[in-house]
C-alpha cells in the first residue's frame, strides 16, 4: 500500500493525523498550519502592538514551552516587533521546582530570550517552605494557589512589563466552560472564555494565544520540533469539578474531535447571554461597549484548590449546600407575591409584558463588581484581594523578631 | 403527631403522612408510595398550571396541548400524569382542563435493516405499534397519532436547500424513506445522525402541534434530561440557542420558502423539576404499572438515542453520539449528586434569549434572517462573524443559513 500523501502539500508523506479534525498531514505542513492558526488568533484578536514588551509565563511545561517557541517563530516571521521575556515563578519549595526551572533556563538559552525568575519570597515575603513551617502541611495548597494566580502579574509589574501571555490551551478553556456549567457559576462562565483578561487600562493584562490550540496538537508540535519540556503534572489531585469536566471532554473528543472547539465556541456565545454581562470573547475588537474585563482569578489552572485532596469532596459539598437551600426555600413565604395577588389587574399587566418579551427573559442576576485590592492594587471583587488577606494572617503569626 | 396513633405501629413511618410504611427515598426523606406519587404529580401539575395561565381561551373552548411521546420513561409518565389530572377534574364534575393529542414519531426505519424492495414503505414497528395501541386503550380520552420520521421531509419548517445530503440529486422519484435514509447516510458521523434525528423529531412534533391547532407542545424532559441537553448542546456548539431549548416559553417557527413571518408556539417541559430516577420509580407505582420501552429502542425527544449499529459493524466510539456520552455521564452524577444536576438546569434557565447574537430587545425579529434553516433555533450572527475562517475550520465555506452546530452536524 502506497503511503498516504499530505492533504495540504500533496507531496510529503502524511505522518500525522491532526487531532483537531483528523486530516492527514506531513510533518512540515502540520508545523506550518499550527503556527498559522496561532498567528490567526493573534492577529484577529489584535493581541499585541509593535514594540510591546511581553512576558511569557514559563513553567517549563509543554504549553508554555510551545508558546515560547511559537511566539519566537511568529515574531520573527511576521515582524510583530515584540520584546519577549520568559517569566518564571519560584514557589520556594526545595527539590520541587528545581527541575522545571532547569528546563526553562535551557529554553532561555535556546530561544535567546532573557529569563526572569521571581520568587514567592520577593513577591510576598514568604517562600512556600516557610508557609508550611508556619501553618503546617494541611491547607497550604490554598496559599500556594492564591499566590500563584497573582504571582505572574505581580512579577510582571515588578519588572515593568504590562502584558503576560500564558499557555492555556483549548482543552483548558473547554474544561472551564463545562465546569462552570456544572457548578452553575454564570458570572465565571461569562468571563472564562475571553482571550484577554484585564484591559489596556489595567496594570497588567493577560492573554492566551493558544486558546484555540488542542492540547494534543501542542504535544505533537513539541515532539516534532524536538522541544524540551518538563512534565509538570500537578502533584495534587485536581478539583472535583475540573476533574469531572476533564474526563467528560476526553470522551467527547473521542466521539467528535471538533467537540473541544465547539465547546469553546458555545462558551464564547453564552458569555453574551449572561444577564448583566456585556462580555465579548474578542479582546481586541472594537466593540461599542467596554473591553471585557475578566478577573484573572478565574483563569483556568489545574492546581490550586484546597478541596482537591479528596476527589468528589467538592461536588458532594456543593450537593449538600444546594439541598439545604432547597429545604430552606420551602419554608419561605413570598410576601411580595401575596401582595401582588390582591392587585389582580396589575398582575395581568405584568404578564402581558412578559409574553411580549420573547419568552420572558429572567431578571438580571446580581453580578460581582470588579474593583482593585486596596493594598496591592491587584484586581479583586473584594476590598482586599485573597492574597493580601492570606498574607495578613500569615504575618500576624510571624515572630516579632523579624521586624 | 399524637393524633395519628397508627404511626406507632409502623417500623418506619412515612415522614409526610405518618400513616403508612415508608418504603421509598425521596430527596433524602423516607416516604410511602402514595406520598411519593403525590410529590411527583404535584411537581408536574404545578407546571401545567403555569402553562394554563399563559393561555387565554375564549369562553367555552378548551386549551389544546400536544404531547411528544417517545415511549420512554419520562414521556410515558407525563402521559399518565396528564391523564390523572384530567380524570381528577372530571371526577369533580368540572370541565377537562385541556384536550390532548399524543404524537409518537416513529424512527424505526433508521434502526431496522433495509429490505431490498421498499414497497413496504412506512411499515410501523410491530412492538411500538402494540405499545401505542395499549396506551390508546388505557387513555381513551386522548387522541393518539403515529408519525413516520420520513414525513419530516415534507415539512416546510425546515429550509431543505441548506442540507447537503438532499441537494445531491437522488435517484428519480425515490420514496420518502429512501430519501431519508440517504440523508442519514450522508451525515458525517454517528454523533451527527443522532443530532439530526433529534432535530427532525422535534420539527415533526412542532408542526403536528401547529396542524392540530394546539396552544402548546409538551415535552417529557426531566431535570436530568435538561441538564444533559445543556451540556450536549454546548458540546455541539449550540450554546447560543440553549435558552431557547431549555426554557419554557414561546418559540418562533419558520416556514419555507420564507413568505410569511414565523409563527409562535409555546413549548413546555412539565417534568422539569423531577429527576429521571424519580420518574423511573414512579412507573412502578401506578396501577397497572407503566411499561415504557427501553430508552435504546426507537428515538424520542428525551433520553438517549443509541443508534443501533447495522449488523456486522463493531461497536466503537465511532458509533457513540454526544448525547450517549452525556446520558452516561449524568446517570452517574444523578446517582451521587442529584442537586448538582438540578442546579445545571436551573442556572441555564437564567441565560437570556437573544436573537441574531445582538441586543436583547426581546422583540421577535421579522423575517427569517435570525433562524437556522435546520434546527430552527435563532442563529448567532455576532459569533458567526467572529468565527468566520477561524483556525482552519470552515475556512472558505460560505455560511448557508445554518447555525454553527447544524453546520458541524451536516458537514463535519
Amino acid at each position: 500500500m502506497a503511503p498516504a500523501l499530505c492533504a495540504i502539500c500533496k507531496t510529503g508523506r502524511a505522518l500525522i493525523k491532526r487531532p483537531k479534525n483528523h486530516t492527514k498531514l506531513c510533518k512540515s505542513c502540520f508545523i506550518n498550519i499550527f503556527e498559522d492558526e496561532v498567528h490567526h488568533t493573534i492577529t484577529s484578536s489584535q493581541l499585541f502592538y509593535p514594540g510591546e514588551k511581553v512576558a511569557i509565563g514559563a513553567s517549563g511545561g509543554k504549553d508554555s514551552t510551545v508558546l515560547a517557541s511559537v511566539l519566537k517563530t511568529l515574531n520573527e516571521r511576521h515582524g510583530y516587533g515584540l520584546e519577549l521575556v520568559l517569566l518564571s515563578i519560584d514557589e520556594g519549595i526545595k527539590g520541587y521546582r528545581d527541575d522545571s526551572l532547569e528546563t526553562v533556563k535551557k529554553n532561555a538559552v535556546e530561544y535567546d530570550m532573557p529569563l526572569l525568575v521571581v520568587g514567592y519570597d520577593e513577591l510576598y515575603g514568604w517562600t512556600m517552605d516557610q508557609v508550611v513551617e508556619t501553618i503546617g502541611k494541611k491547607g497550604n495548597c490554598t496559599y500556594c494557589g492564591v499566590f500563584r494566580r497573582q504571582a505572574l502579574d505581580r512579577g510582571a509589574k515588578m519588572l515593568g512589563i504590562r502584558h503576560v501571555v500564558t499557555g492555556h490551551n483549548a482543552d483548558d478553556v473547554a474544561e472551564t466552560v463545562l465546569m462552570n456549567l456544572l457548578r452553575g457559576d454564570l458570572s465565571r462562565l461569562s468571563r472564562s472564555t475571553s482571550i484577554v483578561t484585564g484591559d489596556n487600562k489595567s496594570e497588567v493584562k493577560r492573554s492566551k494565544p493558544l486558546k484555540y490550540s488542542y492540547e494534543k496538537e501542542i504535544v505533537l508540535y513539541a515532539h516534532h520540533k524536538k522541544l524540551e519540556y518538563f512534565s509538570t503534572e500537578c502533584i495534587y489531585s485536581p478539583e472535583a469539578f475540573r476533574g469531572s469536566a476533564r474526563t467528560l471532554i476526553k470522551q467527547l473528543e473521542r466521539v467528535r474531535p471538533s467537540a473541544i472547539l465547539d465547546i469553546v465556541r458555545s462558551g464564547e456565545d453564552m458569555a453574551r447571554l449572561v444577564p448583566g454581562e456585556s462580555a465579548s470573547s474578542c479582546g481586541g475588537c472594537k466593540s461599542k461597549t467596554e473591553t471585557p474585563v475578566a478577573a484573572p482569578e478565574d483563569d483556568a489552572g489545574g492546581c490550586g484548590s484546597s478541596n482537591g485532596r479528596n476527589p468528589g469532596g467538592e461536588m458532594a459539598a456543593m450537593d449538600k449546600q444546594l439541598r439545604e437551600n432547597e429545604e430552606a426555600e420551602g419554608l419561605e413565604v413570598d410576601i411580595t407575591k401575596l401582595v401582588l395577588e390582591s392587585k389582580n389587574r396589575q398582575k395581568e399587566k405584568q404578564r402581558d409584558s412578559a409574553t411580549k418579551n420573547g419568552g420572558g427573559n429572567p431578571k438580571p442576576t446580581t453580578r460581582q463588581v470588579l474593583g482593585k485590592c486596596q493594598r496591592c492594587g491587584y484586581m479583586s471583587s473584594q476590598d482586599t484581594c485573597q492574597a493580601c488577606t492570606l498574607l495578613e494572617g500569615l504575618n500576624k503569626n510571624r515572630p516579632q523578631i523579624q521586624i | 403527631m399524637e393524633s395519628q396513633p397508627v404511626a406507632g405501629s409502623l417500623t418506619r413511618p412515612c415522614i409526610k403522612c405518618r400513616a403508612q410504611e415508608a418504603t421509598l427515598d425521596s430527596r433524602s426523606q423516607t416516604v410511602c408510595r402514595d406520598c411519593f406519587a403525590k410529590f411527583i404529580s404535584n411537581k408536574c401539575i404545578k407546571q401545567i398550571g403555569i402553562l394554563g395561565k399563559e393561555i387565554r381561551t375564549p369562553q367555552g373552548s378548551t386549551r389544546r396541548y400536544l404531547l411528544g411521546l417517545s415511549l420512554g420513561v419520562s414521556s410515558t409518565v407525563l402521559l399518565h400524569l396528564l391523564s390523572e389530572n384530567v380524570e381528577f377534574q372530571l371526577a369533580r364534575s368540572r370541565a377537562a382542563p385541556f384536550e390532548l393529542t399524543v404524537v409518537y414519531v416513529d424512527s424505526s426505519c433508521l434502526f431496522t435493516p433495509r429490505s431490498p424492495d421498499d414497497s413496504d414503505e412506512d411499515k410501523p414497528d410491530p412492538i411500538t405499534a402494540e405499545t401505542l395501541e395499549q396506551l390508546r386503550q388505557r387513555y381513551p380520552r386522548f387522541t393518539f397519532q403515529r408519525v413516520p420520521l420520513a414525513t419530516a421531509l415534507g415539512l416546510r419548517t425546515i429550509d431543505w436547500s441548506t442540507i447537503p445530503g438532499l441537494t445531491a440529486a437522488p435517484s428519480p422519484s425515490p420514496s420518502q424513506t429512501t430519501r431519508l435514509l440517504s440523508l442519514f447516510d450522508h451525515l458525517p458521523s454517528a454523533a451527527a445522525r443522532a443530532d439530526i434525528l433529534h432535530i427532525l423529531t422535534r420539527h415533526l412534533l412542532v408542526s403536528s402541534a401547529q396542524t392540530a391547532g394546539c396552544h402548546a407542545l409538551l415535552l417529557g424532559h426531566s431535570t436530568t434530561a435538561l441538564a444533559e441537553l445543556t451540556l450536549s448542546e454546548t458540546a455541539k456548539g449550540r450554546g447560543f440557542a440553549l435558552p431557547w431549548q431549555i426554557n419554557d416559553g414561546p418559540l418562533s417557527v419558520a416556514s419555507y420558502p420564507a413568505s410569511v413571518p414565523p409563527a409562535s408556539l409555546l413549548v413546555y417541559h412539565p417534568l422539569r423539576d423531577i429527576l429521571r430516577k424519580e420518574l423511573a420509580i414512579y412507573t412502578a407505582l401506578t396501577s397497572p404499572p407503566l411499561t415504557p420501552a427501553s430508552p435504546s429502542h426507537g428515538a424520542g425527544n428525551n433520553g438517549s438515542i443509541e443508534m443501533t449499529p447495522r449488523p456486522g459493524v463493531v461497536v466503537s466510539h465511532k458509533d457513540v453520539s454526544i448525547d450517549d456520552v452525556m446520558f452516561r455521564y449524568f446517570a452517574e452524577i444523578e446517582g451521587n449528586y442529584p442537586s448538582v444536576v438540578a442546579n445545571v438546569a436551573r442556572t441555564t434557565g437564567k441565560l437570556l434569549r437573544l436573537l441574531g447574537g445582538g441586543e436583547a430587545d426581546g422583540e421577535p425579529k421579522q423575517g427569517l434572517c435570525g433562524l437556522c434553516g435546520l434546527c430552527g433555533m435563532p442563529r448567532d450572527e455576532v459569533g458567526d462573524r467572529r468565527w468566520r475562517g477561524e483556525l482552519g475550520i470552515g475556512e472558505g465555506e460560505k455560511g448557508g443559513g445554518l447555525c454553527y452546530g447544524c453546520e458541524r452536524s451536516t458537514r463535519g
